[in-house]
């Protein structure tokens, strides 16, 4: 990496962190892991009416990649929209252009701090999920180094499809500037569009970023059963991630290219 | 004299308006070039255009040679304070200096540096949401400092300042003049950069009226020196002012202006007729007449009439100075 993307990075990392987004990203994201790891000890009930200890290598899988089930991907996306959003929406693209004055290169330097930003906020919900699901097991006599020993099975994973959804943000994000019009676009795709896409279209659903994402996981999301759609390998599934959020990062370089900033 | 800025034949077409027309100036090395014209007339257009922010629809224009987007490390060599660029409201003024400085490989130690220069250094921590506009202005100056730029593009810097703070810019200008730096700093208003600005470059709907030497405009200025009359007897004042070889014009119905004419000869002239005087004004014209004159004159009355404006030969910034 040159020495330029290093010092934009930084730069940017230094930029995020000193605004309120990923704060509030990192910390809804990480209480609402909490809440599905409480959630699903609390709804998973024994036939004798106890509560049940996950103990198989699926249930303690799943109970590691909490932070990623349900639609925590979401999070990792909106971080990546936000970073590149909030430059036009408090107007400092002018700075960062007068520094970077070649558009695709602010992309880039983009693309590359979202997707270690994904990483750390892998990290975190990771930890989270080890903390949180430690405490529940600790209380329920379960064991806690099963779930430790499911980290080099979980955690790449987890932290590639993160750093996967945080670029596809940036790429939107460098489409679409207006901040609002990203999140309402991500949201209304993501929660609303893709859903019936896939109600209509089965076969649709590994072709679609969540199904792309689900395969570059290994991990099974409590909303849609990997048994149910079928996904693409792992592999090929982050290709897939790759190819929409590269794909649209150079869409939106193009016409980063061509704009005026007034 | 060589140049920092050279602008060549620079146009911009925004849809069906051409906000920059063929332009044409330098900026030369080591003065300050006041960018003059009325509000709307194509100066932070312009502005923006040489630092590769809004593309350019014809003509180029280069920092000692090279285009903004072709400078190696350009906030090393071009410092630019805009309008209408923004900060973060939530990130502390030493924390955006900071990701300028890191961004541009500029060490951090110029971060404390730069907010001395421009006197923020006891708000360093505070949040920019809750600056001013006039600690925002200084701030957008510290950031154009920041590689410590052999050339400074300040766009109205003056907006928003209260005088004290425009006394503070106006010596700040200076300073970097006096350290050889070449600074071109637009402006509405004349008067407000008469006093720092060596060179002048004016624009009226995106064309050139006048690239000049403040001195000459000065010059320029003083030619515009007669004594104003208002009177109840203009037509017997014009009677017998057509006996004496003076020129004059009438500006009002009861009002004329003498050209060169001084109150020692005009009195004495006056009682001697016995004509009936209101008031009697030396006037001398100033550098706002001018500039007033030149704007107003080239983009309403006759746009194309003042070519002495546009066709008048290029002289070089600072020539006779």
């Amino acid at each position: 990496m040159t020495a330029p993307t290093t010092a934009g990075i930084r730069s940017e990392l230094l930029k995020i962190r000193t605004t309120a987004v990923p704060w509030v990203l990192a910390g809804v994201a990480a209480v609402l892991e909490g809440l599905v790891i409480l959630a699903s000890f609390l709804g998973n009930r024994t036939s004798n009416g106890g509560y049940a200890v996950p103990s198989t290598t699926q249930e303690l899988r799943n109970l590691l990649g909490s932070g990623y089930r349900g639609q925590g991907y979401l999070f990792a996306l909106l971080l990546g929209a936000l970073v590149i959003t909030i430059e036009f929406r408090h107007k400092t693209v002018t700075t960062s252009f007068l520094v970077t004055p070649r558009r695709w290169s602010f992309v880039t330097i983009k693309l590359l701090s979202s997707a270690l930003l994904g990483v750390l906020l892998a990290v975190l919900l990771l930890v989270v999920a080890l903390v949180g699901g430690g405490i529940t097991l600790w209380a329920r006599g379960g064991s806690f180094s099963g779930l430790v020993h499911q980290i080099p099975a979980v955690a790449p994973g987890m932290i590639l499809v993160f750093a996967l959804f945080a670029v596809l943000g940036v790429g939107i994000g460098s489409i679409l500037t207006n901040q609002v019009a990203a999140i309402i676009t991500i949201l209304a795709w993501f929660l609303i569009a893709q859903g019936i896409l896939v109600a209509l279209v089965h076969s649709a659903y590994k072709w679609v970023p969540t199904g792309a994402g689900d395969a570059a996981s290994n991990l099974t999301r409590s909303d849609q059963a990997t048994q149910i759609y079928p996904l693409f390998s792992w592999w090929q599934g982050t290709l897939l991630m790759l190819a929409y959020g590269l794909g649209f990062a150079l869409v939106g370089s193009y016409f980063l290219t061509h704009r005026d900033i007034t | 004299m060589t140049s920092a800025i050279e602008v060549r034949d620079l146009s911009k077409q925004f849809g069906s308006v051409r906000a920059v027309d063929h332009l044409t100036f330098e900026v030369a090395e080591g003065r300050v070039t006041g960018f003059l014209g009325p509000n709307g007339s194509g100066k932070t257009t312009t502005l923006r255009m040489l630092l590769g922010l809004v593309s350019i629809t014809g003509g180029g224009a280069t920092f000692g040679g090279k285009r903004y987007l072709d400078l190696d490390h350009p906030i090393h060599h071009v410092g630019a304070a805009l309008e209408a660029t923004s900060f973060h409201p939530s990130r502390r003024a030493e924390d955006h200096l900071k990701t300028v400085a890191i961004a541009g490989g500029i060490p951090l130690t110029r971060v404390a540096e730069t907010l001395d220069l421009v006197g923020l250094t006891d708000v360093a921590r505070r949040r920019v949401g809750k600056f001013s506009l006039g600690m925002r202005q200084r701030l957008q100056l510290a950031t154009a400092l920041l590689g410590e730029p052999e050339i400074l593009l300040l766009d109205e810097p003056a907006n928003g300042l209260d005088p004290q703070g425009i006394q503070w810019l106006r010596t700040f200008i200076r300073h970097q003049a006096s350290l050889g730096h070449s600074v071109l700093v637009s402006s509405h208003l004349l008067s407000e950069m008469e006093e720092t600005v060596d060179d002048v470059v004016i624009i009226s709907q995106g064309k050139l009226v006048l690239q000049t030497t403040l001195a000459d405009m000065a010059a320029q200025a003083g030619t515009g020196t007669g004594l104003r009359i208002r009177t109840p007897e203009i037509n017997r004042l014009a009677e017998v002012l057509n006996a004496v070889p003076v020129g004059w014009r009438q500006t009002a119905p009861d009002t004329l202006v003498i050209d060169g004419a001084t109150p020692e000869w005009f009195g004495p002239f006056a009682a001697h007729h016995r004509i009936v005087l209101y008031e009697l004004v030396n006037e001398r014209g100033s550098l706002e007449d001018v500039f007033l004159r030149l704007t107003r004159g080239f983009d309403a009355a006759n746009p194309l009439g003042p070519a002495s404006g546009q066709s008048a030969p290029f002289q070089a910034p600072g020539g006779p100075a």
